[in-house]
């Protein structure tokens, strides 16, 4: 039978028994003392992380600078990259435009050679022709001469001849052997010429 | 008042001020939007300094042959050592001969031998200079494949023509010991001589004659010019 302790009608709350009594305050004090001890502990962890929010927050301030300079700096990096490119197309148009000029230039100059090399052989030919040519002018000219020494010899042995006096047949015909080999010379000496002048037709 | 209602209060004002103290201070103002970090891509115009057109130029050269009775015009390509190779009726029966290069300089050369059984011709600069050297190709040539023809038509300034391999003929009724290639670029007088590269840079073939016809290029494959690199299979020119 459970016993009363007071009127609960009149206000009065029954109090528990005295042993019962010291356990709800023994409980009572551990859990004040857990609560106590479970702030403080919460409190320093909230103060940590404070901290470190903190700090984060402070980073992340950082980082956005840093990315702002970066995000700068690259863009800066762009323009001049841009610039680079434009000017190294502006260079290599302008090179292609120079290697052109070289080019046409080097033809010049390599068919200037190329001229010069025919107008070398042509001169070579020339100097060729005129000697042969100055050869067989000198030969016809001293055939001519012999020839008209030969003349002048035979005349006058037909008028010894005729007028009774010894004629020197033997050399009369000796010499006219002579001036044939002179004329035969002056004859190569033509043909020679004529060659010349003919390789020089062909080449030209 | 009794002890224990005081100390359940006493909990739970415990208790609110460890929440409140747990609390942390909501952070700052928010962060800027990120900014866009694309970048707009541009390429680069080809250098042409650096370029397989410029490089093939560098190494073809202009032959003049001053011969006995005639004036050869044509082309070659300069290997390392000072060697060049050409065809053999550029330089035939040569007295002087010399070569021209894309940017104007002119080099004498002497005829090393010429190949009696293929129209090449191997000539040895006179003189010691450094001229960029062409690079032969080891392996055969398939039909198909894109080249570029560098020569001297008509003895004018370098150019640079490209086309592709279209394939190989027999080179016995040309003259030649073996098939040649037949390529699909208009050469003309004056671009014999000239090499033909690959599209990597490396000589596959000697341009030296014409197939009329067809308006085609052909060559002698590098397999025959390796073959004819050897000075002892080559012979003196002809004299004057």
């Amino acid at each position: 039978m459970p016993i009363e302790h007071g009127d609960p009608a009149a206000g009065v709350r029954p109090l528990p028994p005295p042993a019962r009594r010291r356990w709800v305050v023994v409980v009572l004090a551990v859990l004040l003392v857990l609560a106590v001890t479970a702030a403080v502990i919460a409190g320093l962890v909230a103060a940590d992380q404070r901290e470190a929010a903190a700090d984060w927050q402070q980073r992340t301030t950082t980082l956005q600078q840093q990315l702002d300079e970066v995000v700068e700096e690259r863009t800066q990096l762009a323009v001049q990259r841009d610039e680079a490119i434009d000017a190294l197309i502006a260079s290599e148009s302008d090179v292609a435009a120079l290697e052109d000029r070289v080019r046409t230039l080097a033809e010049e100059k390599a068919r200037a050679e190329d001229t010069a090399t025919t107008v070398s052989v042509e001169r070579d030919v020339f100097i060729e022709l005129s000697e042969v040519v100055t050869e067989a002018t000198s030969s016809l000219d001293t055939c001519v001469t012999r020839l008209f020494e030969l003349q002048e010899a035979s005349v006058a042995a037909f008028n010894a001849a005729a007028a009774g006096r010894q004629v020197d047949v033997v050399a009369l015909n000796a010499r006219a052997e002579t001036v044939t080999g002179f004329c035969e010379q002056a004859r190569s000496a033509v043909a020679e010429a004529e060659a010349a002048a003919d390789r020089l037709r062909r080449s030209s | 008042m009794s002890s224990a209602p005081r100390a359940v209060r006493w909990l739970l004002l415990v208790g609110v001020v460890g929440l409140l103290t747990g609390c942390v201070a909501p952070p700052g103002e928010p962060l800027t939007a990120p900014p866009t970090l694309e970048v707009e891509q541009r390429a680069l115009p080809e250098v042409a300094a650096s370029s397989l057109e410029r490089r093939a130029q560098e190494v073809t050269v202009r032959v003049r042959s001053l011969g006995c009775e005639q004036f050869g015009l044509g082309s070659g390509f300069v290997l390392p050592g000072g060697v060049v190779v050409t065809n053999r009726h550029v330089v035939d029966r040569p007295r002087e001969v010399t070569i021209n290069t894309w940017d104007g300089r002119s080099f004498p050369v002497g005829v090393v031998g010429v190949a009696t059984d293929s129209d090449l011709a191997l000539l040895q600069l006179e003189d010691d200079v450094d001229l960029p050297v062409a690079e032969l190709r080891t392996t055969a040539v398939a039909a198909g494949e894109e080249v570029l023809v560098v020569g001297y038509p008509g003895g004018g300034a370098a150019e640079v023509a490209t086309g592709r391999i279209l394939g190989s003929v027999d080179g016995t009724v040309l003259g030649e010991p073996a098939e040649v290639l037949r390529i699909e670029v208009s050469v003309t007088q004056g671009s014999s001589g000239g090499p033909v590269f690959d599209r990597s840079g490396r000589v596959v073939g000697v341009v030296f004659a014409i197939e009329v016809d067809a308006g085609v290029g052909l060559a002698v494959p590098v397999e025959t010019v390796l073959e004819r690199l050897d000075t002892e299979v080559l012979v003196a020119p002809e004299p004057c």
